[in-house]
């Protein structure tokens, strides 16, 4: 713990290394901020004292004050803005190194991550970091303008300045409490509120079960004693602020109190001016603030540690799958020559589970070549694409593109080199024509639109509201599994890959437009290599040959025909699998 | 960061319906009258504690000091100990009073809201988003609670406060105070600008982290896709680019805030001045006393923090009434189905009949059925069929009331559906959702939803019936097992069979199956097969069917194209039609390429 904390606080040291112009900027500006806040009680009581007392010059002492007014506007406003800048930038800049540094990592790690674990590292931890940052400026400023002020009074009235800030240190111990308790409480009302919000959350997607069965009764219950709850919690943390927040207040009022009483027998006595007895009141009125946020500052301190030991954690995850130190190139392709032979040599693959999928799997596919990967549900087909984009390492064993061993290429050569059409199509918050050109940016429209009419995808294009510029997504247009699964084929072909992998593209494609992508894909295959993970019968038809992938290896390869005839496992992986998708297959 | 939310200005409360809001408010709150008149009198008892101190070194300076009478002074000290502790007895009440009050209210409103949506007909559910209801009673509501926790304190502590202060300060001196506002049009204009450009400002911002967190979430989601086409590097472009403009609006945000604040900071030192200045010109004059001039520099905070609260309040108060406002709208929504006075129990078993019946969703006037008859007498099976979108589905749904029909009726043994009783007609007709929903909790809760009171013993034998209890008593905690969220815990067959079950444990007349499209693993498949043919046995039941197999063993298909039932018959009649039936059977088989 005492080690990760420390890595922590070394990333923020490292992050604000790079902003320590602007930081210690903010600082100064923070300091003569400091001196002109402290110069304005003494001005009052120099205004009081000599200007109103004595008969001395009303205006100089006036003007002076406005003057220092006028300073510690401006730097109020320039101190605020350079903190927030600062704080602001560390939070993008770290956010950004978060974000390309999830995206190198290894899908293994992607599987055991759940998103919103991911998120909250950069949005809520990166945003408690910036909350410390922030105050990093303005609390030096404080403390400084602390410090002068006792002086000052130490200074003037040594025996009153300690009566009078004798109860103020506990400000700062109550208000460092009372963050730090409240904190947990606070979570308590979001966790109940969360837990509210599932309870609505279910009702209303599940209004059809609730209406169904009259289940209203039972939700309302459960609602209820939600509500009940958050009601405890938030009581609960009325009664912390009641127990702090009053006493917080109270403090200071003691030191007036002091002042008003023995510093008034002072003046009384003639050791003591009103002036400043004023000035006293005014000083000790100005450190509450202050003292409060120092206090505040060490909560949010031991918060964003908190924070940086978990960014720190996905930072400091070292990619499993990664380029390799002395890259190899694939051989060039040259025009009219099928390439992209594949070559998959007793490989070994287990999941981080231990849950053993490839168990010495052999594989050879000629450059130009199309085969059909069939096995029963959890056979490891779709692994086996994974394994040849590298989205694991193999256990043991070589895979080949080419007659390069994988590994000894750069991850972008090789995945430049593979295209695959998962099997769960995904669609970017862009429009079609981007997420047709996913793989290559630079494609110009003739060739988006080519794809898309090869993948069978343009005449739908067409009639979407913006045509090619309808943006997809999840805040976008919201096409059918059949589309999507097209685009995700036109994606593939912009590409131009050597090797195509079907993760059953077709799955969710209308039994009457099937047949017309079958076409489409033919076209497409030509020239290059074709895996076809096939999960369905009718996906078989599109390749030359088939494999038959049974507890991690290959038992049979041949035609479907040869192997229809020669092996009864086969039969019986296809029977199972039609069993499965029985569908009448009305509409999409 | 400038308290409280903002408001778009579409939702923008207008000073009509602001009064409505509050008396609609007020009377809402009336249970809780007593502890919001106890908060009210802490906060005023408060504020009036925090003038106090003031003024008594201000009486203790004149009266005490600058006579040199030492036991007034005492008075004083006496008096200001004796206002801070009450100060702080009543500010712990306040906490507890305001909170207790606030809390109450909330929770009512959570209630009362959810309970009105619970009410709402499937119709409602069709208009409204689930993230527009989820939003309404978790975002909006917490908006309130924003200001029940802090807010509404502040608001009637600083309102007091710069009450109080402005007439204490006129009694002092009126000259002086005249002074002292010289400054306030200044902080009064610059707070309209602050509040407005900052209401903006936190619009953008919202906007734009929403932007930032939806790009991120992408890329993570993602990752397999992006890694797969190797694009790594134009998605951290395109995320610097909307992170940087996240920044930027940030950024914004703080140019609006810092030069408010710099200039507020500026005002009061100004005024200050100004007494000083001023003031000692008149006590040069004898006009007011060294005391009130000293009382005047001490009490000025007390009339420039509250202006400047009162004023980032303004956006806290605006966005808690457009919550509100949307609030109040779902509870004055009306259901479209209920309960009829003097409504009958359906009778135990009878035929259903659908006579001419038309219907049209409420959005759209385009009808989705048209003057559609078809009889299932009692413990037949029919089959609906035909293209997505073409009507089945809703005339399923007509049939279990989850919507009146816009012309016709539907009756069970003769008795109209609108006029039976809601609990009688969950009872006799049950509707099997097409994928098995489950909700947080255990096994057993969730077959409880279907009926609350249900035992132990009957639950388990609604289980035993479908032949699956076993495999779920096998489960590490049995039936007691937390399905977690959504079930995830649960095969989709196992889902499906749960909802099969909640179907058993009613025990109804009539069944209502939407027939799940996604594949199960062929040995669930099977289980889900044999306990939905035990639930079917000797119940009348309406099947909207995407299975050849579903559809054969039917007594009767009908075929729904265009909003009208085209053919009705046995399977073996509907192929010698030769019509659509026969169209789509060929359809099917043609798919099937491996069979031949």
């Amino acid at each position: 713990m005492e080690s990760r904390n420390k890595h922590g606080w070394r990333l923020l040291a490292t992050t604000l290394r790079d902003q320590r112009r602007g930081l210690v900027l903010g600082v100064v500006i923070g300091l003569v901020w400091s001196a002109a806040k402290v110069a304005i009680p003494s001005l009052y009581r120099l205004g009081i004292d000599r200007g109103i007392e004595k008969n001395g010059s009303l205006l100089l002492w006036t003007l002076l004050i406005v003057a220092a007014g006028a300073i510690v506007g401006l730097f109020t406003a320039v101190r605020r803005w350079l903190a927030f800048r600062e704080s602001r930038w560390t939070e993008t800049r770290l956010r950004e190194h978060l974000f390309a540094h999830v995206q190198a990592l290894d899908i293994g790690y992607h599987d055991r991550m759940q998103t919103g674990q991911l998120m909250s590292r950069a949005s809520s931890d990166l945003g408690q970091i910036q909350g410390f940052v922030v105050m990093i400026p303005l609390t030096i400023s404080n403390v400084a303008m602390v410090l002068a002020v006792m002086v000052i009074l130490l200074v003037s009235q040594p025996m009153l300045a300690i009566i009078a800030l004798a109860p103020l240190p506990f400000i700062n111990v109550l208000a460092k409490r009372f963050s730090n308790t409240i904190h947990p409480a606070v979570l308590a009302v979001q966790a109940e509120q969360a837990e509210l919000a599932n309870v609505v959350e279910e009702s209303v997607s599940g209004v059809r079960v609730v209406k169904g069965f009259g289940a209203e009764a039972t939700q309302m219950a459960k609602l209820t004693k939600e509500a009940d709850d958050i009601r405890g919690v938030s009581l609960g943390a009325a009664k912390i602020r009641s127990k702090f927040l009053p006493g917080i207040d109270l403090l200071p009022s003691l030191g007036l109190i002091a002042v008003l009483g023995y510093g008034g027998h002072l003046v009384i006595d003639g050791q003591m001016t009103v002036g400043e007895l004023v000035a006293f009141n005014t000083y000790l009125v100005m450190l509450i603030w202050p003292l409060r946020t120092i206090g505040m500052t060490v909560a949010f301190g031991q918060r964003a540690a908190a924070a940086l030991i978990r960014v720190d954690e996905v930072l400091s995850t070292e990619p499993l799958v990664a380029d390799p130190f002395e890259p190899r190139s694939l051989p060039t392709r040259v025009a009219g020559v099928p390439s992209g032979a594949l070559h998959f040599s007793a490989v070994d693959f287990a999941y981080a589970n231990g849950q053993q999928v490839l168990d010495h799997f052999d594989l050879d596919v000629p450059a130009g070549q199309s085969l059909a990967i069939v096995g029963a549900t959890g056979s490891g087909k779709s692994t086996v694409a994974r394994m040849l984009l590298r989205f694991y390492d193999t256990n043991a064993g070589t895979i080949t593109l080419d007659g390069v061993e994988i590994r000894d290429l750069r991850l972008r050569d090789l995945r430049r080199a593979v295209a695959v059409v998962f099997e769960d199509t995904l669609l970017f918050n862009d429009s079609v024509a981007a997420n047709i050109a996913f793989a290559d940016p630079s494609v110009d429209h003739p060739q988006v639109e080519a794809a898309a009419r090869l993948a069978g995808a343009h005449d739908f294009i067409v009639d979407l509201p913006d045509g090619y510029d309808t943006v997809l997504g999840e805040r976008g247009y919201s096409l059918s599994g059949g589309q999507r699964q097209r685009i995700a084929i036109a994606r593939a072909i912009v590409a131009d890959p050597r090797v195509l992998v079907l993760d059953d593209a077709t799955s969710a494609v209308d039994p009457s437009k099937e047949h017309e992508i079958r076409e489409a894909m033919a076209t497409v295959m030509h020239g290059r290599t074709t895996l076809v993970i096939a999960h369905r019968p009718a996906t078989i038809a599109l390749a030359d040959r088939v494999a038959l992938l049974d507890e991690g290896r290959v038992v049979a390869v041949g035609t479907h025909d040869e192997l229809l005839r020669t092996n009864t496992r086969y039969a019986e992986v296809l029977a199972a699998q039609e069993a499965d998708h029985m569908s009448l297959g009305v509409g999409e | 960061m400038w308290g409280g939310g903002a408001v778009a200005d579409e939702d923008r409360v207008r000073r009509d319906e602001a009064r409505s809001l509050l008396v609609r408010t007020l009377h809402m709150a009336a249970p809780f009258k007593r502890t919001i008149r106890a908060a009210l009198t802490c906060v005023v008892a408060v504020t009036l504690c925090t003038l106090a101190g003031p003024v008594l070194v201000r009486w203790g300076i004149d009266n005490g000091i600058r006579v040199g009478d030492g036991m007034r002074l005492n008075v004083a000290v006496a008096a200001y100990v004796v206002v801070i502790v009450l100060g702080y007895v009543f500010g712990r009440l306040q906490y507890v009073y305001i909170n207790r009050a606030g809390e109450n209210f909330l929770r009512l409103l959570r209630i009362k809201v959810f309970a009105q949506m619970q009410r709402q007909s499937m119709s409602f559910y069709d208009r409204e988003k689930a993230g527009v209801l989820v939003a309404r009673m978790t975002a909006d509501i917490e908006t309130m609670a924003e200001i029940v926790q802090w807010g509404l304190l502040q608001f009637v502590s600083a309102g007091l406060l710069l009450v109080l202060a402005l007439v204490v300060l006129t009694v002092l001196s009126w000259q002086l105070t005249l002074i002292a506002l010289l400054t306030m049009p200044v902080i009064f204009v610059a707070s309209i600008k602050f509040q407005r450009d900052s209401n903006k400002a936190y619009l953008a911002v919202r906007e734009r982290v929403g932007a930032n967190l939806g790009a991120l979430q992408e890329s993570i989601t993602g990752v397999r896709v992006i890694q797969a086409y190797a694009r790594e590097e134009e998605q951290i472009r395109r995320f610097r680019e909307s992170n940087r403009a996240l920044y930027d609006s940030h950024m914004k945000g703080v140019r609006v805030s810092t030069w408010y604040f710099g200039l507020v900071e500026f005002a009061g030192v100004l005024a200050s001045a100004l007494i000083v200045g001023v003031g000692g010109w008149l006590v040069h004059r004898g006009t007011v006393s060294l005391g009130t001039v000293v009382a005047f520099v001490l009490l000025l905070a007390s009339l420039f923090d509250p202006v400047q609260q009162l004023s980032q309040l303004y956006n806290t108060m605006q966005s808690a009434g457009a919550a509100l406002k949307k609030l109040y709208g779902i509870l004055d929504a009306e259901p479209e189905i209920d309960e009829r006075i003097g409504a009958v129990d359906l009778p135990p078993i009878g035929d259903l009949e659908v006579a001419r019946v038309s219907f049209s969703y409420a959005a759209s006037t385009q009808p989705v059925l048209r003057d559609v008859s078809i009889r299932v007498a009692h413990g037949t099976k029919l089959a609906l069929v035909g293209p997505t979108g073409a009507g089945k589905s809703t005339l399923a749904k007509l049939m279990a009331r989850l919507y009146d029909p816009t012309h016709g009726s539907v009756t069970f043994g003769g008795v109209d559906l609108r006029d039976a009783t809601m609990g009688s007609l969950r009872e006799r007709i049950v509707v099997v959702p097409q994928e098995g929903f489950l909700f947080n909790g255990t096994i057993r809760d969730n077959l409880r939803v279907a009926r609350v009171d249900a035992t132990d013993a009957e639950i388990d034998e609604a289980l035993r019936t479908l032949g699956v209890l076993d495999r779920f008593m096998e489960l590490p905690d049995g039936l007691d097992t937390e399905v977690r969220e959504r079930g995830s815990r649960l095969s989709a067959g196992e889902r499906q069979l749960v909802s099969l079950a909640r179907a058993a444990l009613v025990d109804p007349a009539v069944l209502v199956l939407d027939e799940a499209t996604s594949n199960l693993d062929p040995g669930t498949e099977q289980v889900v097969e044999a306990a939905l043919e035990v639930l079917m046995r000797g119940r009348t039941v309406i099947v909207v069917a995407h299975r050849l197999t579903t559809v054969q063993r039917a007594d009767a298909i009908a075929v729904v194209a265009n909003a009208e039932v085209v053919e009705h018959g046995t399977h073996a009649e509907l192929l010698a039609q030769a019509g659509q039936y026969a169209r789509l059977a060929a359809a099917w088989n043609a798919s099937q390429p491996m069979r031949g």
